[in-house]
């Protein structure tokens, strides 16, 4: 097997639990995500996938253990983006002005912060829907403009929360294609939370199988399919199989 | 042939109701009027047969005479002149203090600690009671007008405030948080302040209407303006009189709160 040659971030051995909750959802959990890697969750839905993506984003402090980012410091970028399940526009911002949230931190002049907002939405499709209010928007339309919020920041880790569910299957198959293109060309490492097994196979370098109460990893199949993939193959089948076994579905 | 003509006849008739559709609005208009109508009618009437006792009722058709009087006189102009002052004033401070004050209860545990017992005693006192201190302190004047306004607007936006910031969705704070808006500062801007603005801003509206009635108020006491012109008006049984002030006051609230739907609506251009 490869070294580890550069983790982006490391998870290492953390333990986490929910406000409140007597019993810890993850326990003593690591994982490492390489640069430019694209890592795929997968769990039974209260698995604690999302809480363990919070915790990556630094939005959750865990109770044992530490997550560690490695990635030069940078005062015009951040380190880690979220893009949340639903798709968390603010609804007095324009379009423009929600991908513009996260460059007002940043040590970025007015015409570069506008170039990175013109940029992000070039790349997710929505350069006519800049003056847009988020009202106006359809579901998959927010869901990109979340896309492009968190690209803006150029993070070195795209971080996503089932960012598909709430969509339609037209949209949503529409949106895996798009990302898979958008991913590469941000050269970001990203990790994508679903609990769709086919979604998983198709977008993934890697799958990280969530299991067990406290969860821990239970596998980490790697997909070696070359991209671009094809929904039909028969060797992203094999792939979804084996995570299906891996879950026990 | 009778078909035909019939045929161009239903034609024509159908053109023209297309043309010469009566919408909603007339309609509505019309009835409007009519309600107006119907009213000056029951007034003149109860003037007439002296419903209310002799001279107690002011007669209708005297009005639009009366307001050029008192237009004349140049007491109307300056009485609204001097009410407006102590309305904006009044209203500002009120406001100011009560967005604030609200603010800062909401978004801070200690704050709201300390002042809860403080606000449950004071809160139910009306603004009217204060109106002993008013004078107490500022004499009759543009001041204690302004106070005893300032204190029934205080209120209102106070719990406005208050409630939009405790009903702002948390997901917003977690999302202001995953992208560098960690500060107090930071959040209050980009999620707390335009997140609870429709509330604050309609607490900001009943604080607009709230404001006129304790200014009339605080005006029968003396101050100048249109609660005082009212009062002298009055006591020489200038019935007529004291209906323009009245109408004076009303129609100087709709301007005020046509103009705040306006700037309501601009500020809130992003609701659906």
């Amino acid at each position: 097997m490869a070294p580890l040659a550069h983790p982006v971030v490391e998870v290492d051995r953390v333990t986490l639990r929910h406000p409140n909750a007597l019993a810890p959802v993850l326990r003593n959990t690591s994982l490492a995500i390489q640069d430019g890697e694209f890592v795929c969750v997968v769990g039974s839905s209260g698995v604690g996938k999302s809480t363990l993506l919070r915790a990556v984003a630094g939005l959750l402090e865990p109770e044992g253990g530490a997550v560690r980012v490695h990635a030069p410091p940078a005062s015009d970028r951040r380190h880690r983006a979220v893009v949340f399940q639903d798709s968390r526009l603010l609804p007095w911002r324009r379009v423009a002005g929600n991908v513009a949230l996260g460059l007002k931190a940043l040590a970025l002049d007015k015409g570069e912060a506008e170039a990175r907002v013109r940029d992000a939405l070039a790349l997710t499709g929505l350069t006519d829907f800049a003056q847009r209010w988020p009202h106006q928007l359809s579901g998959g339309q927010a869901q990109r403009v979340g896309i492009a919020r968190a690209l803006a920041v150029r993070p070195a880790i795209l971080l996503m929360d089932e960012p598909f569910s709430a969509v339609d299957a037209i949209t949503r198959k529409h949106l895996q294609d798009e990302l898979g293109r958008i991913w590469q060309a941000s050269g970001a490492a990203a990790v994508f939370v679903t609990h769709d097994i086919a979604e998983a196979a198709f977008l993934a370098d890697r799958v990280v199988v969530l299991a067990g109460s406290p969860a821990g990893v239970a596998a980490d199949i790697p997909v070696t399919v070359p991209r671009p993939r094809r929904r039909d193959s028969s060797e992203l089948a094999a792939v979804a199989d084996t995570i299906a076994k891996r879950l026990h579905v | 042939m009778g078909t035909l003509a019939e045929e161009s006849a239903r034609a024509t008739r159908r053109s023209e109701s297309m043309r010469w559709r009566w919408p909603q609005l007339p309609r509505r208009v019309l009835l409007g009027i009519g309600g107006v109508l119907a009213f000056i009618a029951l007034w003149k009437a109860s003037y007439q047969f002296e419903w209310t006792g002799a001279g107690t009722m002011p007669d209708p058709f005297l009005l639009p005479q009366t307001l050029w009087e008192e237009g004349a006189s140049g007491r109307l102009l300056p009485a609204i002149g001097s009410s407006l002052i102590h309305y904006a004033w009044g209203l500002g401070i009120g406001t100011a203090l009560g967005m604030a004050i609200g603010f800062a209860a909401a978004t801070n545990a200690m704050f709201e600690d300390v002042h809860a017992y403080l606000a449950r005693i004071l809160r139910p006192i009306p603004p009217l009671a204060w109106v002993v201190f008013a004078i107490a302190w500022f004499q009759v004047s543009h001041a204690g007008a302004a106070f005893v306004i300032a204190i029934g607007v205080f209120w209102v936006n106070y719990f406005a405030t208050y409630a939009a910031i405790r009903g702002v969705d948390p997901r917003y704070y977690e999302l202001a948080r995953a992208f560098g808006h960690g500060s107090w500062w930071r959040q209050s801007l980009t999620v707390t302040l335009p997140a609870a603005a429709p509330g604050m801003l309609s607490g900001f509206r009943t604080g607009v209407g709230q404001a006129w009635m304790a200014l009339i108020a605080a005006e029968l006491l003396g101050v100048p303006g249109m609660g005082q012109e009212m009062n002298s008006a009055a006591g020489v049984g200038a019935y007529e009189a004291v209906v323009i002030y009245m109408f004076a006051i009303s129609a100087v609230y709709a301007l005020c709160d046509f103009a705040f739907v306006h700037f309501e609506n601009w500020v809130l251009q992003w609701r659906p």
